[in-house]
């Protein structure tokens, strides 16, 4: 599966990517079609390496595609256009503040540059975040620090949040509350967020829809609770011989002796009864987590690659 | 183009390299304030200074503006808000210029009115001040070129390094001609042919590495 589920189509998308492709030495992100819907969260998962950071950095106009289109907030995207990015707010794991300088300081500098920029809910962040804004940026920690990128996103009112990875390297105070504070915008139905980690935990917490991304293709992208409802692992006794029925969207994952383990993601009821029938024993019919439905796309997605 | 963004991100910048361009300044007038103290050798202690002043200035600045947004990753976070890079390349540009002109500006004026008004100074020596200020000028804006082009502390460094030995041979040029020399010890300011010739072949290497600096800067696809 090489297309996100959710084709692009003509609505107010509040971005839409569509074809794009990217070549680096190394790596190459192939044919991405994604379309994101307003007013929801949507989750970008992936191993590291798997092409997230760059599909966001190429929404953020800061990395041009080789091919394809990108518009965002309905606007095209391009590090030539800088409209549409007054109701952006992009987090990046690897984006830095200058250290010499306060999160004053940058209060001030964004605040210039935003007529949207809210001071009130600024000074809310810092108390709630315990954030001094005196302190130099040098001598905050790495939590300290993404939630200082985070209260100079958050304060600006953004109508879509791009977030790279924002909880990675945090404690789980810290990841508790910016996932707290993410959450609270959430009940804005407003604002959109594309949420990207290869922490699924975290992802599944907040978001509505998810997409997997794997070698920089799309291999899955789904609601969250179809996702959750389409994926099962069944686990079986059957003699050596045994063929497993042709059932759509089954597949193998592991055997031990007698015990097969069997996975789809196109559950249907009558997929346990189809199973009994064939000469197996149905031992366990389970729901996975979305972690293990993550993995078991990842190594589908490999296997219909290679 | 967004004129507020543009004055948004230079002044932010400005105040960023705040100190070091006072420092350079200051120390750059000290140097001024050495040559001019009545010794030889002590004029030739502050002539020394002052070239160094000029080159630490320039690649201090380069990397502190520079090369240090990309290092260290600060360039993401100017990128995320709403600046275009064409913003952003006329906002880097003109502050990295601008910073490196005022102590260049400060140390040139001083040794001018300086030249004017101590009385053993030989106001004859201005034009070759003037085109060895042109000639760093213009090696500090063959290091932007680099910095830009590169956006590599080595490449940028060996660019510095190639034009300190051009600086000698230029010194030396200078020294050696026999118009020039003469000029050094005069009396009178004047400005013969040969000095504009020079004069006019450093604008032209200045005006082309900052245009050529612009165009790699703005036809940039990637920015991180």
């Amino acid at each position: 599966m090489s297309t996100a589920l959710h084709q692009p189509h003509q609505t107010t998308a509040a971005a839409s990517l569509r074809g794009i492709a990217k070549e680096y030495k190394h790596f190459r992100l192939n044919n991405i079609d994604l379309e994101i819907e307003p007013g929801t969260v949507n989750g970008l998962i992936g191993p590291n390496g798997a092409g997230k950071s760059t599909i966001m950095r190429i929404m953020m106009g800061l990395v041009a595609p080789d091919q394809g289109t990108v518009s965002v907030l309905g606007q095209p995207i391009s590090s030539r256009e800088a409209s549409a990015k007054q109701d952006i707010g992009f987090f990046s794991d690897d984006m830095r503040l200058y250290k010499s300088e306060s999160i004053a300081f940058h209060m001030q500098f964004v605040r210039s540059l935003f007529p949207s920029w809210d001071e009130e809910y600024a000074q809310q962040l810092l108390d709630r975040f315990g954030l001094i804004a005196q302190q130099k940026v040098k001598g905050l920690s790495h939590g300290q620090r993404v939630k200082a990128l985070l209260l100079l996103i958050l304060a600006r009112r953004p109508k879509l949040l791009i977030l790279d990875e924002p909880t990675n390297g945090l404690d789980p105070v810290a990841k508790q509350e910016v996932l707290s504070e993410l959450m609270q915008i959430v009940n804005d139905e407003t604002r959109t967020i594309l949420y990207s980690s290869h922490n699924t935990q975290d992802v599944e917490q907040i978001s509505d829809t998810i997409t997997f991304i794997d070698r920089g293709r799309v291999i899955a992208s789904n609601n969250r609770d179809e996702f959750l409802d389409s994926w099962r692992r069944f686990k079986l006794q059957a003699p050596q011989n045994w063929q497993a029925p042709s059932i759509d969207g089954l597949r193998p994952e592991s055997t031990f002796g007698n015990l097969r383990v069997m996975t789809t993601d196109r559950y249907q009821t009558e997929v346990e009864a189809r199973l009994q029938s064939s000469g197996a024993t149905l031992e366990a019919s389970e729901a996975m987590t979305l972690e293990e439905i993550f993995v078991a796309a990842v190594v589908r997605g490999r296997e219909e690659k290679q | 183009m967004n004129t507020q963004a543009i004055q948004i991100l230079f002044l932010k910048d400005l105040f960023l390299s705040r100190w070091p361009m006072f420092g350079y300044l200051v120390g750059g007038l000290l140097s001024v304030m050495v040559t001019c103290l009545p010794s030889e050798s002590a004029g030739f202690i502050g002539f020394i200074l002052m070239i160094t002043v000029t080159i630490a200035a320039g690649i201090h600045l380069i990397g502190a503006l520079l090369l240090a947004e990309s290092i260290d990753m600060t360039r993401t976070f100017i990128m995320s808000l709403p600046v275009s890079l064409l913003d952003y390349s006329i906002a880097k540009i003109s502050v990295v210029l601008v910073a490196f002109l005022i102590p260049w500006f400060g140390m040139l004026a001083s040794l001018t009115i300086l030249n004017f008004v101590v009385p053993e100074a030989k106001p004859g020596i201005l034009p070759f001040l003037v085109l060895l200020f042109l000639f760093m000028l213009g090696g500090f804006c063959l290091q932007l070129f680099t910095a830009v082009v590169t956006e590599s502390v080595g490449w940028t460094i060996v660019v510095l390094v190639l034009g300190n030995v051009t600086l000698n041979l230029f010194l030396k040029m200078l020294y050696e001609h026999p118009v020039i020399s003469q000029l050094n010890k005069s009396e009178v300011l004047s400005w013969p042919p040969v000095v504009l010739q020079i004069m006019a072949i450093e604008a032209i290497v200045i005006l082309i590495a900052l245009g050529l600096t612009f165009m790699f800067q703005i036809r940039r696809r990637d920015l991180v």
